[in-house]
């Protein structure tokens, strides 16, 4: 009976989803985006509970500039402005060489700052290495890079007894 | 002593406030302490001695070049990056004693890109990327070049990274000789009569 009546009142005014009463119960919902859509990049899928993950990889692409920053900081995007192309080979380069130099130590992904022609490399490193042998290696990775690259390269290490878990997915 | 009395007959000539005239001298010295900053005539000597001392201090005898507007483009793509960076750069043209014209925000750039989502076929799933570029447009006006070069050095030494700055300055030169005095003046007077006829 209700029904019927809902229905004729529906027709009448000018259709928006708004203007549903709630009271009546009855409910359109609009299917904005299709059923089998999957967008996998940069994005930790949902599991059982038990896959730890930092803030960096829990956060998916979308959220950089609103709850992530970015991770390599030029100038070389901006509008007006070249060298994006040699700047991204530059920092490929650089993340895979810090990557075997590490080896597992590294806690988080590497944040590259390019400033005039400083190059800063920031890392959170977990205290698997002694501190001597860290020595060493940050002291040969900006020797190296600095002949390598030209240009002067320091390296701003942070050490953290393990990795910095966000959640668990 | 000649740069002085140059420098009192152009800021006679142009519109630049007496104190800022008095307080400038033709010199710039970088005083860290900013209590003699008030009393005018007592500077000046001070200014004479302590450039005898200090040997990071220089003076030369030509004209400081005039600057009518300092203009700084500021982009960034972090909003709140440039933001920071603008409260610096006024904190520091005050401390100076630089004034700021205005201080304007240009809307942002967004260049945007639409691309194939696979490497093969698909060509109805595609991926748009888009790269936002914000503005702040720093105004100062009226600087000598030495008091430009001071700013603009400590300023862009301080650049955060992944912040980039366009510089326009706009220079104040004299008239040229041959233009001094009006052309209509120099003709001779057959001249006229030719008009006349």
């Amino acid at each position: 009976m209700a029904a019927p009546v809902a229905a004729r009142a529906l027709r009448a005014v000018p259709w928006s989803r708004s203007c549903v009463p709630a009271a009546l119960g009855a409910r359109r919902d609009l299917h904005a985006t299709p059923a089998c859509l999957k967008t996998r990049a940069a994005r930790v899928r949902v599991g059982k509970g038990d896959k730890p993950v930092t803030y960096e990889k829990a956060h998916a692409p979308h959220y950089i500039a609103h709850r992530k920053g970015w991770l390599s900081l030029h100038t070389g995007n901006l509008a007006g402005e070249a060298g994006a192309a040699e700047r991204t080979v530059e920092d490929v380069f650089l993340r895979k060489f810090l990557y075997g130099t590490f080896p597992g130590c590294l806690a988080n992904e590497v944040v590259l700052k390019r400033r005039a022609n400083l190059l800063v490399v920031c890392l959170v490193l977990v205290q698997s290495l002694a501190p001597s042998k860290l020595y060493f290696l940050i002291g040969y990775a900006e020797t190296l890079l600095s002949h390598f690259y030209k240009c002067p390269v320091r390296l701003e290490v942070q050490t953290v007894p393990t990795k910095v878990i966000y959640k668990y997915l | 002593m000649a740069a002085a009395g140059l420098w009192r007959r152009l800021c006679q000539g142009s519109a630049f406030p007496v104190n800022y005239a008095s307080r400038i001298m033709g010199r710039q010295c970088f005083l860290p302490n900013n209590d003699l900053m008030g009393v005018r005539l007592a500077r000046s000597y001070v200014d004479t001695q302590e450039h005898k001392s200090n040997p990071l201090v220089s003076i030369s005898d030509e004209p400081e070049t005039l600057y009518k507007r300092l203009s700084l483009l500021v982009k960034g793509h972090d909003k709140t990056v440039l933001d920071s960076y603008e409260y610096f750069a006024v904190l520091a043209a005050k401390e100076l004693g630089i004034s700021v014209e205005k201080v304007h925000r240009p809307p942002k750039k967004i260049e945007r890109f639409t691309l194939l989502k696979s490497v093969h076929i698909y060509k109805k799933h595609r991926v748009q990327y888009e790269m936002r570029t914000h503005y702040v447009c720093l105004e100062l006006k009226h600087l000598t070049g030495s008091t430009a070069a001071v700013y603009l050095e400590y300023v862009q030494r301080n650049l955060p990274e992944g912040v980039a700055m366009e510089v326009k300055k706009t220079k104040i030169e004299t008239i040229p000789e041959h233009i001094q005095k009006p052309v209509c003046d120099t003709l001779p007077q057959a001249e006229e009569t030719q008009v006349k006829s």
